[in-house]
């Protein structure tokens, strides 16, 4: 059994260890990805209203002038493509996923600016199982979370350990999906 | 060196496969061609409007025309928005008939019930129900086709 507590407890800390970097990847993206509906995990989003003069009809010009308009509103961004989604209006595509919708009439208009989102961006891309590679590491990790389950069984002895406070604490865990499957699913 | 051979070998570019053979159809007809056409694949170009912050497995493709959503099992590059693309696919359709409406009802309802949709969600979602029943009445049909297409492969055009 002591040899079993020691083993537990080297592999617990070392894989723990390997891991924390895949744990942090997984544990941030599982919290922004839950919250799809609440916000844009992968970028943020800045939103700027505007009026121009510069025609946008349709006619031999209308090239020059988006990219006039792009050199007006977002003299960063670098032009990909336009088109017209309805009547009197235009939608015109940026590098990095912004875009601009004019009035055409009008010529008011808003700009979306996207910036990726520094770590989460990264994490959530890794979430989705990008590469093979990485799917055959992800479930490494996924076994190695197992691992440190079934560890942590034996690490530690007495009213802290699995028979005592432990074991409530490993019941209570068990018991909170239990209950939530009851409800969801009765 | 080795490891980024290999990576680069057991990356599949999905755009470098050649789309040709099948029917290409504008955007401006697919609503009206696509009939023809479920089940069998086709070629349609255009502009990707987004991909689907949700999974990024669904893109929307348009142009000054039409429209169509193309579906697909892997996720989309998020980069694609903006880009015209020629995308090869297989044509599938979705129909709404008075089944259809009255399973969507139900549920509704029942989200509703349990308060998982305040009413604001639960009145847009009925009205959304009524403009099916309204569309199939305006149409002299018993049902409504929505078509998409299921992603095979696509080429990015300069």
């Amino acid at each position: 059994m002591n040899k079993l507590r020691k083993w537990s407890r080297i592999l617990h800390r070392d894989f723990g260890y390997f891991f924390i970097g895949t744990t942090l990847i997984y544990a941030l993206s599982g919290i922004a990805l839950n919250h799809l509906n609440d916000w844009n995990p992968n970028y943020t989003v800045e939103r700027k209203e505007f009026a121009t003069q510069i025609s946008l009809v349709k006619d031999a010009q209308l090239d020059q002038n988006v990219a006039a308009l792009v050199k007006e509103v977002a003299p960063r961004e670098e032009l990909k493509k336009y088109y017209f989604p309805q009547d009197h209006y235009i939608k015109v595509f940026l590098g990095g996923g912004s875009s601009i919708v004019v009035n055409t009439q009008s010529g008011e208009g808003e700009v979306e600016f996207l910036k990726k989102r520094a770590v989460f961006y990264q994490a959530n891309f890794l979430h989705y199982n990008p590469h093979k590679w990485w799917m055959w590491f992800s479930d490494i990790f996924a076994g190695a979370l197992i691992l440190l389950s079934v560890t942590s069984f034996f690490m530690v002895k007495g009213k802290h350990g699995i028979t005592g406070r432990g074991g409530i604490y490993t019941a209570l865990g068990f018991l909170i999906p239990i209950l939530f499957l009851i409800y969801l699913l009765r | 060196m080795w490891v980024a051979v290999l990576f680069i070998s057991c990356n599949p570019d999905q755009s470098k496969e050649k789309t040709t053979e099948a029917p290409v159809i504008a955007l401006a007809d697919f609503n009206t061609k696509a009939g023809e056409w479920v089940g069998k694949e086709v070629i349609v170009e255009g502009i990707v409007d987004h991909v689907c912050k949700h999974g990024g497995k669904r893109l929307f493709l348009v142009d000054d025309q039409g429209d169509v959503h193309v579906d697909s099992e892997k996720r989309f590059d998020d980069a694609l928005k903006g880009s015209q693309i020629v995308v090869k696919g297989i044509v599938t359709e979705f129909r709404v008939d008075e089944a259809y409406c009255l399973q969507q009802e139900q549920d509704f309802i029942q989200k509703h019930k349990e308060g998982v949709d305040p009413d604001s969600v639960y009145n847009q979602k009925m009205e959304g129900i009524q403009y099916y029943r309204d569309s199939m009445k305006t149409a002299g049909k018993d049902h409504l086709s929505y078509y998409s297409i299921e992603y095979i492969s696509h080429e990015e055009k300069k």
